[in-house]
C-alpha cells in the first residue's frame, strides 16, 4: 500500500513540479513582489506592505480602467453570444456550401491579432477607411465619423473582438448542436412545437452547460484581454478612452516602471476574477439543482 | 595471411579519446574567444540604406582593424530602446555601444552606469562639435555621450496655400490660430498633430512648454508645473488649435499625418523633420514635389515665451560601465566618425541626419548631394534653428532637464498625454484637467523617490 504511494507521488512529481514553477511560482512571487516599490528594470526596491493596494483604491485611473474593462468584457460577450449562437444554429442546418461557410467563419478566430486589428483599424481609418467611405456613398454620414477617435473608439474595438472571437462561440456551440438527439426535435414538431419552441424548450436546455462554459471562459478572457486593446489604441492619446485593467497595469510595470504596482494590480485582477467565477458557480450551481 | 594488429583496443579508445579531448580542448579557447569577441551596437536609424552604410563603412573598416572582432549592429525603433535595454542592463548583459535618448541618460549617469568619454572627445574635435549638442551629457565636468547626429522637427507646411492667403509664416500662438483659420476652408484642414502619446504627450509638450517660458518642473525643488501659469496658457491655445484638425487625429499617426499632408488633406503637418521628404516625393502630385509648395516651419512663442522653441531630434552614443570591450567601443566611435564614414552616414537620410561637426555644416562635399541640393531651404532651416539656438532635445523644457533622473518615468507615465488629450479632445475645462495632471505628476514623483518640495 505504502509503495503504491510513492509510486504515485512519484509519478504525480513531475506534474507537480511543472505546475508549482509554471502556475503556483510566478503567482506567489507576483504577489510577492506587489508589496514593494520596485523598479521594473534595475535593482532598486523597497517594502511598502500593502501600500500600493490602498493606493489603487483612490486611484482614479484604476477605477477609469476597471469600468472600460466592465464596459468592454460586458458588450463583446454579449455580442459574442448574440452574434455566434445564431450562426452556429444556421451552421447546423444542412444546406449547400455548409461545409464551406464552417471554414469561412473561423477565419477571423486563426489569423493573428495584429492582422486583425491592422485591418480594421484601416477599415475605421477616418481619412482613407473602406467603411466611411461606403457609409458617405450611401448617404448614412454626411462627414467621416472618426472612429478611432475619443467618442467611437470603444464602439470600434468592440466591433474589432467581437469579429475576431465569435467563432469562438460559434465552433464551442455547434459541437455541442451537434451531440443533441435529433428525436427530440422530432418529438417536440410531433407535440405542435415551432421553431422558437423547439429552440426555447430543446436546444437551450440542452446546451445549457456549454453556454455555461462559454460564458465564464469568454468573459475572463474578455476581461483579461491585452493584445487587441493595446493593438488598438496602447500607443495613442485616445488610449484613455479605452484604457482596461491589464493595459494599466502592462503600462504601470513598462511605461511607469513601476514593477511592484503592475504586480499588485494583477493580483487585484487576478482575485476578482476568482471572486466572480465562483459567485458564477454557485448561481449555475443553484439553478441547476432548482431546474 | 592475418594481419596482427598492434594497437589494443584499450590503447585505441584512449587514444582516441585524448585526441578528441586535445582537440576540443585546442578548440574551445578559439571558440569561446570568437564568441565572446563580438562588439554588440545599438542604434535607433533603422532605415535599410543607414543600417547597410554603417556596415561597409565603420563596421568594415574596424574589422580589417580589429582582426578576431565581429561588429553586431542591432538597429531599434525609438520606442523599443528604452525597455530594451534597461532590460538588458537588469539582466547585466548591456551592449558594448549603444544610443541613448538624452532624456535618459541623467537616469543612468546618477546610477553609474555610464563611462566617461572625454578622451574620445577630445579626438573627434571637441571645439568643432556643436554647441547644441556638445554638453547634453555632460555632467560634473566630463562628457558621457557624443550626439550621432542632429535632426530638427518642425512644422511642414503647405507654403503655397499660404503665401496664396497673404500670410508670414506664425511667431505667436495667435498668429498660428490665425493661419489656422485662414488655411481651413474646403473640407481641407489647417493642421494635425500626431496621435501618438510620445509626441502628443512628452515631444510637443515639451516644445510648447520651452516656447512659452514653462517648465517640466520647478529648477530647485522638482515639483511639477502642469498648473502653472505657462500651462495654463498653452492648453487654451490647444483647445483653440483643435477646431482646425480633423475630428479623428488622436487615433492616427505620425505617418497618418505625412500622407495626410501629401496628398491635400491639411495644410500642416505638426510634426515633421526631414524624413518627410521621402513622403513628398512619393506621394504628392507630381508637379508639388518640392520645397516650393513644401517648406518646414519653425514653432511660434507663446503669451509668456520669448522664442519658439523645437526639438533637436538627436540620441547619443554611449558606452555601459558593464560594457565587455569598453576600449574597442571607443576605437569603433572614431571610425563612426571618420570624415568619410560620418559624410557616407549622414547621407544615408540627408538633412535629417545633420553632422554635428560645425566644419561639416557648410561644406561643399556635404551639400553636394542631390537631395540637399534640392531641398536646400530645409538645411537652412535646420541652420537658422541652430543659428537663434531654437532647439532643445528631445523632451527638454530647457537644458538643464538633462539633470532630470524622471523623464522617462514622466513620458511613460501617459499623465502629460491624458491631460492633452482631455483638453482638446474633450474640450474639458483646463485647468481641472491641468490639476489633475499635477496631482498625478506629483504622485509620480513621490513614488519614484524624486520629491525635494515640502
Amino acid at each position: 500500500m505504502r509503495q503504491n504511494a510513492v509510486a504515485g507521488w512519484l509519478l504525480l512529481a513531475p506534474s507537480l513540479l511543472l505546475l508549482g514553477g509554471l502556475v503556483v511560482f510566478p503567482v506567489l512571487y507576483n504577489a510577492w513582489i506587489s508589496l514593494f516599490d520596485k523598479h521594473a528594470f534595475l535593482p532598486v526596491q523597497r517594502f511598502v506592505g500593502l501600500g500600493h493596494y490602498v493606493y489603487f483604491a483612490h486611484d482614479e485611473e484604476f477605477w477609469n480602467s476597471f469600468g472600460h474593462g466592465l464596459v468592454y468584457a460586458g458588450a463583446t460577450l454579449v455580442l459574442q453570444l448574440a452574434v455566434g449562437i445564431p450562426t452556429a444554429l444556421l451552421l447546423n442546418e444542412g444546406f449547400r456550401g455548409r461545409t464551406l461557410l464552417r471554414g469561412v467563419v473561423l477565419f477571423p478566430y486563426v489569423i493573428p491579432t495584429i492582422v486583425a486589428v491592422m485591418l480594421w483599424k484601416w477599415l475605421l481609418n477616418d481619412s482613407y477607411g473602406l467603411v466611411n467611405h461606403l457609409l458617405i456613398a450611401a448617404g448614412a454620414v454626411r462627414g467621416p465619423v472618426a472612429w478611432l477617435g475619443k467618442d467611437w473608439i470603444m464602439t470600434s474595438l468592440v466591433i474589432t473582438s467581437v469579429w475576431q472571437f465569435f467563432p469562438f462561440v460559434v465552433v464551442t456551440y455547434l459541437a455541442r448542436l451537434q451531440t443533441i438527439p435529433p428525436e427530440l426535435y422530432e418529438a417536440a414538431t410531433v407535440d405542435g412545437a415551432g421553431a422558437w419552441r423547439r429552440f426555447r424548450h430543446v436546444t437551450l436546455p440542452q446546451t445549457r452547460s456549454v453556454l455555461f462554459v462559454i460564458v465564464l471562459l469568454r468573459s475572463i478572457w474578455m476581461f483579461t484581454k491585452f493584445d487587441t486593446v493595446w493593438l488598438m489604441a496602447g500607443d495613442g492619446g485616445v488610449s484613455r478612452y479605452i484604457r482596461t485593467l491589464p493595459v494599466y497595469a502592462y503600462a504601470r510595470s513598462f511605461t511607469y516602471l513601476q514593477a511592484g504596482m503592475g504586480a499588485a494590480l494583477a493580483v487585484i485582477m487576478f482575485v476578482m476574477l476568482i471572486v466572480a467565477t465562483a459567485v458564477y458557480f454557485r448561481v449555475f450551481e443553484r439553478e441547476e439543482a432548482m431546474s | 595471411m592475418t594481419r596482427v594488429s598492434t594497437v589494443s583496443r584499450r590503447d585505441f579508445l584512449k587514444t582516441t579519446s585524448l585526441t578528441a579531448g586535445a582537440t576540443l580542448l585546442a578548440g574551445a579557447p578559439a571558440a569561446l574567444g570568437q564568441q565572446g569577441r563580438e562588439l554588440n551596437v545599438w542604434h535607433t536609424e533603422v532605415e535599410p540604406q543607414t543600417v547597410k552604410t554603417i556596415q561597409e563603412t565603420s563596421i568594415a573598416e574596424f574589422e580589417r582593424k580589429f582582426p578576431g572582432f565581429k561588429v553586431k549592429q542591432q538597429a531599434l525603433g525609438w520606442g523599443d530602446l528604452n525597455t530594451k535595454l534597461l532590460a538588458a542592463l537588469a539582466a547585466g548583459s548591456p551592449p558594448d555601444l549603444t544610443h541613448l535618448n538624452p532624456f535618459m541618460t541623467a537616469s543612468l549617469y546618477v546610477k553609474h552606469l555610464l563611462r566617461p568619454m572625454d578622451e574620445l572627445i577630445r579626438a573627434l574635435g571637441e571645439s568643432d562639435i556643436h554647441e547644441a549638442t556638445l554638453k547634453l551629457q555632460h555632467f560634473d565636468g566630463k562628457y558621457y555621450g557624443v550626439t550621432h547626429a542632429m535632426g530638427a522637427t518642425y512644422f511642414c507646411e503647405r507654403r503655397d496655400l499660404r503665401e496664396k492667403k497673404g500670410l508670414k509664416p506664425p511667431e505667436t500662438f495667435d498668429d498660428m490660430l490665425k493661419l489656422c483659420a485662414a488655411l481651413t476652408e474646403d473640407g481641407r484642414y489647417a493642421i494635425q498633430v500626431p496621435g501618438e502619446k510620445l509626441y502628443m504627450g512628452f515631444v510637443h509638450p515639451a516644445e510648447w512648454l520651452a516656447s512659452n517660458g514653462g517648465t517640466w518642473v520647478d529648477a530647485k525643488t522638482w515639483r511639477p508645473q502642469l498648473n502653472g501659469k505657462s500651462m495654463l496658457e498653452i492648453l487654451d491655445y490647444l483647445q483653440k488649435l483643435n477646431r482646425f484638425q480633423p475630428a479623428g487625429w488622436s487615433g492616427q499617426k505620425y505617418l497618418d499625418t505625412q500622407a495626410a499632408l501629401a496628398t491635400g488633406k491639411i495644410a500642416m503637418s505638426h510634426l515633421s523633420g526631414a524624413r518627410a521628404i521621402g513622403y513628398i516625393e512619393k506621394y504628392a502630385p507630381e508637379n508639388m514635389r518640392d520645397p516650393e509648395h513644401f517648406t518646414p516651419m519653425l514653432r511660434p512663442r507663446g503669451p509668456s515665451g520669448k522664442i519658439g522653441m523645437t526639438t533637436l531630434d538627436g540620441e547619443n552614443w554611449a558606452v555601459f560601465s558593464q560594457s565587455k570591450y569598453p576600449n574597442e567601443a571607443f576605437e569603433f566611435l572614431k571610425l563612426f566618425y571618420k570624415k568619410e564614414h560620418y559624410l557616407a552616414y549622414c547621407h544615408s537620410v540627408p538633412i535629417h541626419l545633420t553632422p554635428i561637426f560645425k566644419s561639416m555644416l557648410n561644406d561643399p562635399e556635404y551639400l553636394a548631394h542631390p537631395r540637399i541640393k534640392k531641398w536646400k531651404s530645409w538645411h537652412d532651416a535646420m541652420l537658422a534653428a541652430l543659428r537663434d539656438k531654437r532647439l532643445l532635445p528631445l523632451g527638454f523644457t530647457r537644458p538643464d532637464d538633462n539633470l532630470l533622473p524622471f523623464l522617462a518615468e514622466l513620458d511613460g507615465s501617459s499623465i502629460v498625454a491624458d491631460m492633452v488629450v482631455e483638453v482638446m479632445v474633450g474640450q474639458k475645462p483646463p485647468k481641472a484637467e491641468a490639476d489633475r495632471a499635477q496631482k498625478r505628476a506629483e504622485e509620480l514623483l513621490t513614488q519614484l523617490g524624486h520629491k525635494r518640495w515640502s
